[in-house]
């Protein structure tokens, strides 16, 4: 019974995601430091015309902020949502696991050696410091014996994203382009590339995919990894694919728009508590409401400290740390069993 | 037995001492303008009268290196005493969030008195003074729900106590980032010297602000640090000693969270040296804290002023902030304690 209303409520947030996608970017392009007119909208779609300031600000930088918050929302809570579910552990997500930082270290490292790369290879370098992120973490925390556990994969991963981010810092001020480099660190939203913006969607499809594919697996897998061995999963090919999505997902988001925390905490567990463990709707309803999310808390950033923008993780830190306080509060140091 | 630890002791003392001068040799010789050691003996005993040197060594060189030596003092000694108190080794300011509370309470207090605080006049020397204050009421306030979220069944829960700190350390780290962007939009590097902790703008008011502080508190610490070792065993017996043991412990934490916001309210978060320190001084001279708490502040001392000798150099001319320095030191030394702890049954 208690089963059947979550799994509606979870074909409800699928079957009406494009309508709420479509809201949430219309409010993200109507508002801001100069409001937009309802009927701007209409003219743009129907006779646009470029000498139009109010029609370029829309066209050029309202339009592709909103679509790469409500991607790159969706991508991180999918991303946060696989790593929860197959390391069993609420405090796994791509921001405390360093694999934001990682990706960051990266793209830094690009900057200041090929300054100038082009959108693809930016994502590509990205992609490449996610999996060493998070191969860093991971290879560390499971060399120790229960290293894996909350607590103690919540430490590693949080000291080496700040090594991780100290380098980066570190090569940033010495190739002097700390300037540069800080607009990645603290994800503002402005400037979001449109060229990569198109390369995104292809590889949040194949995130998702390949999320999708081993979503069942996952399922089982939170379980337990002994509980689902026994059940004939394939574990360690679980796991990889896994990785290599959470991989693809993280990296671009943080080649869009930098890191961004919480994201991929948060809106999992939500989710969880909306619809229940299974995951075939748990990951496909976490990029939705992860998206509608990031999308609205852009939105707040461009107010709080108006006229200037805030920094959007700043905003997503104020609705994510009292969230981290209530789990530890709830779960402490146990692992969970869903 | 005593005697030989006394030998130990003075042993360990002097060799870090001979550390410690070797870092402020390193740190006052170099830098865009170099000088040799004569050039600097003449120039600190009055016997030189070059003006360009006075100028270099009194206004920028030594101030750095005091205040360096007093901050990375003062959270040897911090550190040392959250690692005794809580009964973990893995305790530090930084990782508790005290650094980043007592931070934000510090910018709030120069978002409110920015204007006081640059003037040259006697307004502007009690406005500093009395930024040591205001951090600690942000510390103080980080520690409390620290406390609170992490409380269960009459003990403090280990896990959820480091669990906390970290997440109010991200907090409020991001309240510090929105309020220093208010006060100037364009002025990250501001911002970010809050976040990660530098004092490439040292100056003599800053040294007289914090220098109160750690003497005071320091002094009591010390005169407190027997009772560190009884913390050790288990509460009851504690209790059983006839030590006063809750009344004692917040005793102790609250003084080194001031020692804690002195040193923020003139460097910024600097984290892991109130972690490395205590262990460090532990290794040479045991577990005793009357001994290991004065090696501590030495050490504490001597990483700090080597870090910000590197932080100097290494980039030169460009600058890296300390905290990022000490944190690229910290952190390897950090995940080998972490993996020693889970290999002895932790």
């Amino acid at each position: 019974m208690q089963h059947q209303k979550k799994n509606r409520l979870a074909w409800l947030v699928l079957f009406t995601a494009p309508l709420t996608g479509a809201l949430v970017v219309l409010i993200s392009v109507l508002y801001g430091v100069k409001e937009m007119p309802l009927h701007t909208i209409w003219d743009v779609i129907f006779h646009y015309n470029a000498t139009n300031v109010n029609h370029t600000i829309l066209l050029s930088a309202r339009l592709p902020r909103a679509l790469a918050a409500l991607l790159v929302g969706a991508f991180l809570a999918i991303a946060g949502a696989i790593m929860q579910g197959i390391t069993r552990n609420y405090l796994a997500s791509p921001s405390i696991m360093g694999v934001n930082d990682g990706s960051a270290l990266v793209i830094t490292l690009c900057m200041v050696l090929a300054p100038g790369l082009s959108g693809h290879m930016m994502i590509i370098c990205s992609m490449a410091g996610s999996a060493v992120g998070a191969g860093i973490v991971f290879g560390f925390a499971s060399l120790l014996r229960n290293g894996l556990a909350p607590v103690q994969l919540a430490i590693i991963g949080t000291v080496i994203g700040t090594f991780l981010s100290g380098f980066a810092a570190a090569f940033a001020s010495y190739y002097q382009v700390s300037q540069n480099v800080s607009i990645w660190y603290n994800a503002r939203m402005d400037g979001v590339d449109v060229h990569m913006l198109k390369l995104a969607v292809p590889l949040g499809i194949i995130g998702l995919v390949l999320a999708m594919a081993v979503s069942k697996s996952v399922t089982v897998m939170a379980l337990g990894e002994e509980m689902a061995a026994g059940l004939g999963q394939k574990t360690f090919y679980i796991k990889l694919i896994s990785m290599l999505s959470v991989v693809c997902l993280t990296g671009t988001a943080v080649a869009l728009v930098g890191k961004i925390a919480f994201v991929g905490l948060v809106v999992p567990h939500i989710t969880r508590f909306l619809i229940g463990v299974d995951y075939r709707l748990l990951i496909p309803c976490s990029a939705v409401i992860g998206g509608v999310f990031l999308c609205l808390s852009d939105v707040v950033s461009r107010f709080i400290n108006a006229p200037f923008e805030t920094p959007i993780g700043v905003v997503t830190a104020f609705i994510g740390v009292p969230f981290f306080l209530y789990l530890i509060w709830q779960k402490g140091g146990k692992k969970y069993a869903a | 037995m005593q005697h030989k630890l006394g030998l130990k002791l003075v042993r360990s003392g002097l060799i870090i001492l001979a550390f410690l001068l070797l870092a402020i040799y390193l740190h006052i010789t170099s830098g865009s303008y170099t000088m040799t050691l004569r050039e600097i003996f003449r120039t600190l005993f009055g016997l030189n009268d070059d003006r360009k040197l006075e100028l270099v060594i009194f206004q920028f060189r030594l101030p750095r290196i005091v205040i360096g030596a007093l901050v990375g003092a003062g959270l040897g000694i911090a550190g040392a005493v959250m690692q005794g108190v809580t009964r973990n080794g893995l305790a530090d300011p930084g990782i508790l969030g005290i650094n980043a509370g007592a931070g934000t309470a510090i910018v709030v207090y120069i978002f409110f008195f920015q204007e006081m605080i640059q003037s040259e006049s006697i307004g502007g020397w009690l406005a500093v003074l009395m930024m040591p204050i205001f951090g600690f009421i942000g510390g103080l306030l980080v520690a409390l729900l620290i406390f609170v979220f992490s409380w269960r069944q009459d003990t403090l829960d280990m896990q959820r106590l480091i669990l906390t700190g970290i997440a109010l350390g991200t907090g409020f780290g991001a309240l510090s980032l929105y309020i220093s962007l208010k006060m100037n939009a364009n002025d990250f590097e501001m911002a970010a010297v809050w976040t990660s902790g530098s004092i490439y703008n040292a100056n003599w008011i800053y040294i007289y602000a914090m220098l109160p502080w750690i003497i005071c508190l320091g002094a009591l610490l010390y005169r407190k640090s027997y009772l560190l070792n009884y913390f050790q065993l288990h509460d009851n017996s504690v209790r059983s000693l006839g030590i006063r043991n809750e009344k004692e412990k917040a005793i102790l934490l609250l003084a080194s969270i001031g020692l804690v916001s002195a040193c923020v309210s003139v460097s910024g978060g600097i984290a892991f040296v109130g972690l490395i320190a205590p262990h460090i001084s532990r290794r040479l001279v045991g577990n005793d804290y009357r001994y290991s708490m004065p090696i501590s502040a030495l050490t504490g001392m001597v990483l700090l002023v080597f870090c910000d000798y590197i932080a100097k150099t290494v980039f030169a001319p460009a600058e890296l902030a300390v905290g990022i320095a000490v944190s690229i030191i910290g952190v390897p030394y950090f995940l080998y304690l972490l993996a020693r702890a889970n290999r002895g049954g932790g």
